[in-house]
């Protein structure tokens, strides 16, 4: 052990520093499942106070669903709890295959390859395709992991301005000598719920022999017409490449990702990938999890057309409170308050008000951009979005951040 | 069409090329939970068949334990399936912070923070410690996660060779004018079984300094007296400044990783560490579960003690029947053919006689140290290793290896 005294000190500055600059996160406990209604302890000690939660991916409300709950309580009947090994040792169950191919149905897709998470699925996804002869052409606000996978590959890489098809078709003509190119996107946005371009991106892929990647993880279940995501939703399904997307969000919540696409590609991944090959894959419970989540969608468009339902009820309403509100279909609804201060002001009165929502300033969105993002689920009634509603707007009365509407 | 046949054919060629030199990895499908013995579909579209498992990392035997399994339900009834956010969001329940508790008591830490797995942990711990005026020197056998979160990280990388303390001296004298440093290591390495000299690189690392982190996955709930790890094995617990560990090995095995250790490294992992803030943590039901096993480990030495003595009774009957095995006291018994193909053709061999087991070759291992790994757990009854040891005995037989020395077995098949 080091200097006891110099490396505590050195690292307990960092947090100082941390605290001082008002980034130091601070977690909040949850004495409950995963809901529209949560009993959260907060701050640490206090009496824990039942809230309505916007500000969790559940956006289909399966994270505590009964139907999934039961197929997980079979799965471990019959599949165990554990693997204790990797896939390609003893740690690849029959269930695991039928989830790769149920995915692979559900997205249209050719194949799909499980990961222990999106985030997994995206840091071993490039390495294991592209050398230094390929290029990357990112948008800029790629999710952190796309851009650790990217950090972890040799190819070349290139940036586009967000959402710029201009820019984007810009870095395609620099890079026509390149063996490879692959454009990476996420689907949906996550700071702002915007969707990529996506048909725009398959034409130019098209027109430059290019591959295209999408993070389709606050898609997948709830986007486009039968919640295939934001390839469905464009019309552009078959188009792409390579999809990546989550269990961990609409489809559950628990944990798991995968990558999803040409049959070629997925072959090479299982051979290649490291976070695949050195790594356990998905517990049987929550492939048990997952595959009720997928039969219910496909049995169904209850949920994903409930909760269209209520972002546009949302939305439309707080925008009629005099909020300003990023535009958009996504049930990712960010009320822009610009100011920092605000932002937090805003989140605590909220949460008094028994509204649990979080506020998102620099350096997670631009400087002047400070926001609330409000997320919608398809678990919400009617009436936790009126009191949201009402809450909203006594608070922002309060804090004079309203419009004249 | 978004792609060219120009990419069709490359990856097809390159998957090839991976079938052409013997390296490619086929999935055998498990039907029934993972146990000591498992039904295997193997190849796909066989007649599902029973086997003795001897290459899991269930080394306590608890990956689908009663116990376990009820936890697991019980906690799917208080704190549901998923949380569908990320920690700070809206991702952490008092669970979570009672099984970060319960790991920092277990492995004698200051405090612990989850991560979905210990790639992830190992995948983002370097980065949240050091810059580019720091150093990392590490062991050169290190777990892939770990090399893949020294990539990620800016500081100056130095290897030394595999536990070779002179090596590792001359580097920490190299490295004097860093800021800060890390020596970096597997707790136990996983295709030898050998343990890390935590004594002496922890007295390097008091004299010149510097940080210690151990991977411990092929160690917590069973190496050591009570289980603690390598860090107890070797006396020196409190002296590890960061212990990265595994869910999804001995306890229980269905995911789920932590960064253990100095409360600031911790808690400095919690604002910093991109898998942590980007990524959903372990899910609710199994942090009821893995509360449960901590719970078991702690109350009791039942477990390791019975794999301690699996272990020892198979190392010894192995080594009676006249296998050539890589000494240690580890469950991982490397059985060493040195030869590939053989480690290929003894390992199916095996299976038809109800027993299974994987080879393993260049490049997992150095060229010419093929060898089967087998994986005592605690689960294994006394029949069950004695149905192994007569397999491979009688395996062994059949390629006239048994009481054959390295160079022996080499002059018969090659390296």
């Amino acid at each position: 052990m080091a200097q006891n005294g110099k490396v505590s000190e050195f690292y307990r500055n960092e947090l100082i520093e941390l605290q001082n600059a008002d980034l130091y996160k601070e977690e909040r406990y949850i004495h409950s499942p995963q809901s529209a209604k949560i009993a959260v302890e907060y701050p640490r000690g206090a009496t824990i106070k039942e809230v309505l939660n916007f500000c969790a991916n559940n956006y289909l409300g399966l994270s505590d669903h009964p139907a999934l709950i039961e197929a997980v309580k079979s799965g471990l009947e019959k599949y165990g709890y554990g693997m204790s090994s990797v896939r390609f040792i003893c740690g690849t169950q029959d269930l695991h295959i039928l989830l790769e191919r149920r995915m692979a149905e559900f997205l249209g897709t050719e194949d799909t390859i499980l990961y222990s998470s999106c985030f997994d699925a995206n840091a071993g996804l490039f390495e294991a395709l592209l050398g230094e002869e390929d290029a990357i052409i990112s948008d800029e606000l790629n999710h952190a992991s796309i851009i650790d996978g990217i950090r972890l590959c040799k190819a070349e890489r290139h940036r586009y301005k967000h959402l710029d098809m201009n820019d984007l078709e810009h870095h395609l003509q620099q890079t026509g000598q390149r063996r490879f190119r692959m454009i990476a996107t996420d689907g949906v946005f996550s700071m702002d719920g915007h969707l990529a371009n996506l048909p725009a991106i398959c034409d130019l892929a098209a027109r430059y022999d290019a591959l295209v990647m999408v993070d389709d993880s606050h898609a997948t279940g709830f986007i486009g017409k039968t919640g295939r995501g934001t390839g469905e939703y464009f019309g552009v399904l078959g188009k792409i490449d390579i999809l990546t997307t989550t269990f961990g969000k609409a489809l559950g919540g628990s944990s798991g990702g995968c990558i999803s696409g040409r049959k070629f590609l997925v072959d090479l991944l299982r051979q290649r990938s490291r976070p695949y090959l050195f790594s356990n894959t998905l517990s049987p419970l929550v492939v048990a999890g997952t595959l009720k989540a997928i039969e219910l969608l496909e049995q169904s468009t209850h949920l994903r057309d409930k909760l269209e339902e209520n972002t546009r009820y949302f939305r439309a309403n707080i925008k009629r409170l005099g909020f300003e509100v990023e535009e958009g279909v996504h049930p990712i609804v960010p009320i822009m308050l610009h100011e920092a201060s605000v932002v937090q002001s805003m989140a605590r009165e909220l949460y008094e008000e028994g509204i649990y929502v979080v506020g998102f300033f620099y350096p997670v969105v631009p400087r002047g951009k400070a926001r609330i993002r409000v997320q919608i689920s398809a678990a919400h009634e009617k009436e936790h979005l009126d009191k949201a509603l009402s809450a909203f707007s006594t608070v922002g009365k309060r804090l004079g951040v309203l419009s004249a509407a | 069409m978004a792609y060219s046949e120009k990419a069709k054919v490359f990856y097809d060629n390159e998957l090839k090329s991976i079938r052409g030199a013997g390296l490619f990895k086929e999935e055998r499908y498990i039907e029934s939970p993972q146990s000591s013995t498992i039904v295997v579909e193997y190849p796909p579209g066989a007649e599902p068949k029973e086997v003795i498992n001897l290459c899991a990392n269930n080394y306590l035997g608890l990956s689908s334990h009663p116990a376990v399994l009820d936890a697991a339900r019980c906690g799917l009834e208080t704190r549901g399936y998923g949380m569908s956010s990320v920690r700070f969001i809206c991702g952490t329940q008092d669970t979570h912070r009672e099984l970060e508790q319960k790991l920092t008591v277990f492995l004698g830490t200051e405090d612990t923070v989850l991560f979905p797995s210990c790639m992830e942990a190992n995948a983002g711990l370097f980065e949240v410690l050091l810059d580019k005026e720091d150093a990392m020197i590490a062991d050169r056998l290190v777990h892939a996660s770990i090399v893949d979160g020294m990539r990620l990280c800016k500081a100056q990388l130095f290897n030394y060779k595999h536990s070779n303390m002179a090596h590792l001296e001359e580097k920490l004298q190299e490295t004097q004018s860093c800021r800060l440093r890390l020596i970096i290591t597997d707790g136990v390495f996983s295709m030898d079984g050998d343990l890390a000299k935590l004594d002496q690189i922890c007295d390097l690392a008091d004299k010149y300094d510097a940080m210690v982190m151990v991977d411990d996955s092929h160690a917590t709930g069973f190496v050591g007296k009570t289980g603690r790890g390598t860090h107890e094995y070797c006396g020196v617990m409190g002296r590890i400044d960061a212990i990265t560990t595994t869910l999804g090995k001995a306890l229980g095995g269905a995911a789920g990783g932590c960064v253990s250790g100095r409360k600031e490294i911790v808690e400095l992992c919690r604002q910093r560490a991109r898998p942590y803030l980007f990524s959903n943590t372990v899910p609710p039901v199994v942090v009821a579960a893995s509360i449960r096993v901590i719970d078991l480990i702690s109350s009791s030495t039942d477990r390791r003690d019975t794999l301690e003595k699996n272990t020892l009774y198979f190392r010894e009957k192995m080594t009676q029947a006249g296998f050539d095995i890589k000494e240690g006291f580890h469950p991982i018994v490397p059985i060493m053919l040195y030869n590939a193909k053989l480690a290929q053709d003894f390992s199916r061999d095996l299976f038809a006689e109800g027993i299974y087991v994987v080879g393993f070759f260049f490049p997992v291992v150095a060229q010419g140290q093929a060898r089967i790994r087998t994986q005592i757990s605690a689960n294994h009854t006394k029949a069950q290793l004695d149905k192994a040891i007569a397999a491979f005995t009688k395996i062994g037989a059949k390629y006239s290896i048994l009481g054959k020395k390295k160079e022996e077995i080499v002059a018969m098949y090659g390296l």
